[in-house]
């Protein structure tokens, strides 16, 4: 191992943590991570987890979030924070920016140093390195797939078979769109094969084959069992794909165009400042697409493996596109592949310079857009985390989830039962998300879908606006003359859950009237 | 590297074949329907996943949360609105030093007050309505101004009564459910009045189903017993109590001079509420 590729390794691992690692608590936890994390408090505090073939994806995030919660040594569902949970997606996220230099045999290092720098500095990638969903777990163990089955292919090995096994039981068993890499892979396989010759099915030892399905099928199994407490989760395993695929085209709410992603990568114009755009990634990969086609052989690279990652691009690329159902996130698995080819383009488009002075100005070239991709990175993250500017932004929490938050502990603080204190949700259709991970520490809130007359008023009601109505009347009409509370609002200003999604909260005027004191006086419980 | 070229466009090609025959095969043929309008990125993100089921609240028996009340339209003909108030101009600004010897002293807000919410149809039932008052004979102004509507600080516009404890009462007319009580004594300068105590009764002279919603008295020094509320400093936005609801027909505020002489002043009271039918 020479100098020079310790230090690029460095500062691969280097950039990818920078960016990846601080403040994980910044951005407001999306729907979708405080669902997850609810889920993993379940598994946490009562050791339960049953896949659900309806919603919440597979296991492995949650069964990975173990770990972290070990090394913390956190053991309940309120002793959580951002950090504890979102650790993980940046650890597999770190992983899969290292990743391609596992390939600097096949690719060559130059290229799969770019690659690899590409997704540390990816703003798409940074972002949802963050996020505490199942997309960055998925793309690492895709990718650790396709890396142990090119092993497999280049040498027999039956530890490679029992390693391209192990990453496609663990693709399975974190989220269902899994079939569509499976799907692309093979596509790739068989394009590869039919393009450019190689290994066939034929060349695989029937024994490796079944050891490879074997070690997938029982991890998997493993997961979805509950490591083998719920028998039934592997038949909901596959069972699910009929929710999916009704999903993939009949779900209106996500449903976007076919040009979706790559807007979203190309070009998204902010209302202020700079646009958005990864672009560079997008043409470098195009290069590198078109070389892999057009040439016939490019010194130092496995011909084979490149036509391999181009179709598989491709394949993916198309598919994500056609799904009418798409959510920013979902762009990962084929962007991944866009990189890779990118790390080949950019080493093809130095090559076929003709002279010294353009190489040095492609590179720098090269070199001002990757700054800039590394600004977007460090704005999306840090400064535009929950700006729906942000095109990685999708359907997120506004940061007055944390004055939501804040103005609920400062009421407890005031309050006799503390974080006993009754606390009341109320959103039509269960639109209250993140709301239960920011108020997991109180043991006394209701989660409800309407105001019920069965329930006696909260002394801290937070609601959306269309059941304002019916809450003041339940406020006052339920509770005899000279034992109605006065209510006043909770929040000094209007608050929204998302863009557009305003949230009210109502206090009892004693309250509010202690709050402030203590708010005065400095005083804490 | 023609061949190359050739069968790497025949393998573009069956790329996009392959996976244009998988999306048509999987369509089904959908009703005819408008086309959604484009989401707007606030829309809710229920399609990844759906929130688990909702904690009970444990003190209270758990109604059908997925259920909307019964008839609620019904139940609640009157909607509920927050109550808008009318604020004098204010006649200090800043914060008002430390008053020397007055304990128990609420710090200021730095921020407006907040309003209330309550039925609508709630008004001021004091407007306009007679009062009385322990000192019948104000040394300034008069005590109708007291529920004039006039709750400036100029001069002209508030009443002062005599030292040592002293009260006003307002009758309401007929028995009321009381939801708030604003009080202005004086703030033309910031001031704090003493045994500030608010009641409320079924009858004039205060003797039958007495019920007191306000109480600043620490130490009893007026005996109507110890207080638990603080001490404030007059502001142009009153002093907002929260009467729960009580009914009754008469209202009586009390004060035991105020941080500049031991004299009793008011400019406004305002009673929210509703007649009982």
């Amino acid at each position: 191992m020479t100098k020079k590729w310790c230090i690029s390794i460095l500062i691969v691992a280097g950039l990818g943590a920078a960016l990846r690692l601080p403040k994980l608590d910044l951005r407001p936890m999306h729907g979708d991570e405080a669902v997850h994390a609810y889920k993993f408090g379940q598994l946490l505090e009562q050791n339960y987890y049953r896949y659900d073939s309806h919603e919440f994806h597979g296991p492995t995030l949650n069964y990975f979030t173990l770990i972290s919660a070990w090394f913390a040594g956190v053991k309940t569902y309120a002793g959580l924070t951002e950090f504890h949970l979102r650790i993980i997606p940046v650890f597999f996220g770190v992983l899969v920016v290292l990743m391609p230099l596992l390939l600097a045999g096949a690719l060559g290092k130059r290229a799969v140093v770019i690659a690899a720098g590409l997704t540390a500095i990816s703003p798409a990638f940074v972002f949802y390195s963050r996020y505490y969903i199942q997309e960055m777990l998925l793309v690492c163990f895709t990718f650790g797939a396709i890396l142990s089955g090119y092993r497999y292919i280049q040498r027999k090995n039956l530890v490679w078979a029992l390693l391209t096994g192990l990453f496609l039981g663990l693709m399975h068993a974190t989220k269902e769109t899994c079939i569509i890499a499976y799907g692309s892979m093979l596509a790739a396989f068989a394009l590869t094969r039919l393009t450019a010759g190689g290994c066939s099915v034929k060349d695989v030892k029937l024994s490796h084959l079944a050891a490879a399905l074997g070690a997938a099928v029982a991890v998997s199994a493993l997961f979805y069992s509950s490591f083998l407490t719920n028998p039934a989760g592997v038949v909901d395993s596959l069972r699910t794909y009929s929710t999916y695929f009704n999903r993939a085209g009949h779900n209106a709410l996500h449903n976007h165009p076919w040009y979706y992603y790559l807007k979203l990568l190309l070009y998204n114009k902010a209302v202020t400042g700079a646009p958005w755009t990864e672009a560079l990634i997008v043409i470098l990969a195009a290069v590198g697409f078109v070389a892999a086609g057009i040439r016939n052989r490019i010194a130092g690279f496995d011909q084979r493996l490149v036509i391999f990652l181009a179709f598989y691009t491709l394949v993916m690329t198309l598919c994500y596109s056609l799904i009418p159902y798409k959510t920013p996130w979902c762009l990962l698995g084929f962007f991944h592949g866009m990189i890779l080819l990118a790390g080949i383009g950019a080493v093809v488009i130095m090559r076929i310079a003709p002279k010294m002075l353009v190489r040095v100005i492609i590179g720098i070239f090269l070199f001002v857009v990757g700054i800039d991709l590394l600004l977007q990175a460090f704005l999306a993250n840090y400064v535009s985390y929950a700006d729906h500017n942000n095109p990685y932004v999708y359907a997120h929490p506004t940061r007055d989830v944390f004055l939501i938050a804040q103005q609920v502990e400062e009421a407890a603080d005031a309050h006799r039962e503390h974080y006993r204190m009754p606390i009341q949700v109320i959103c039509p259709n269960g639109d209250y998300w993140p709301l239960p991970w920011y108020l997991r520490r109180f043991n006394n809130v209701g989660y409800w879908n309407d105001v019920s007359d069965n329930i006696a008023p909260s002394p801290v009601v937070i609601a959306a606006p269309q059941v304002e109505q019916r809450i003041i009347a339940r406020l006052y009409e339920g509770a005899a003359p000279g034992q109605k509370n006065l209510y006043v609002p909770l929040f000094d200003r209007t608050i929204y859950l998302r863009p557009e999604i305003e949230l009210r909260g109502y206090v009892t005027k004693d309250l509010l009237d202690q709050m402030q004191r203590l708010s005065a006086s400095g005083d804490k419980r | 590297m023609l061949n190359r070229i050739f069968r790497y466009s025949v393998g573009l090609g069956l790329a996009f074949g392959l996976v244009g025959i998988l999306f048509v095969v999987s369509c089904k043929k959908a009703p005819q329907q408008a086309p959604p309008a484009t989401p707007k990125k606030s829309d809710a993100p229920k399609a990844e996943t759906a929130a688990p089921a909702a904690k009970p609240a444990p003190a209270a028996p758990k109604a059908d949360a997925n259920a909307p009340a019964a008839s609620a339209e019904e139940k609640h003909p009157d909607g509920w609105e927050l109550i808008p108030l009318t604020l004098p101009k204010p006649m200090f600004v800043g914060t008002p030093q430390s008053f020397q010897g007055v304990t128990n002293l609420e710090k200021p807000l730095g921020k407006p007050r907040a309003t209330f919410y309550a039925p609508k149809g709630t008004v001021n039932l004091a407007a306009g309505k007679a009062v009385k008052s322990s000192d019948e004979e104000p040394i300034i102004g008069e005590i109708e101004m007291i529920t004039d509507g006039d709750k400036e600080a100029a001069d002209g516009s508030y009443v002062e009564l005599g030292p040592l404890l002293q009260h006003i009462t307002i009758d309401l007319g007929s028995p009321c459910e009381i939801y708030a009580i604003i009080l202005w004594h004086y703030h033309k300068q910031a001031r704090v009045y003493f045994d500030t105590i608010v009641q409320v009764a079924d009858d004039p002279d205060f003797i039958n189903n007495v019920r007191t919603v306000f109480n600043n008295d620490d130490d009893n020094s007026s005996g109507l017993g110890t207080g638990s509320e603080m001490n404030y400093v007059e502001t142009s936005e009153g002093k907002l109590i929260d009467a729960k609801g009580v009914r009754a027909r008469y209202v009586r505020c009390y004060s035991r001079g105020n941080s500049s002489n031991d004299l009793n002043n008011y400019i406004e009271v305002e009673v929210f509420g509703k007649a009982v039918q």
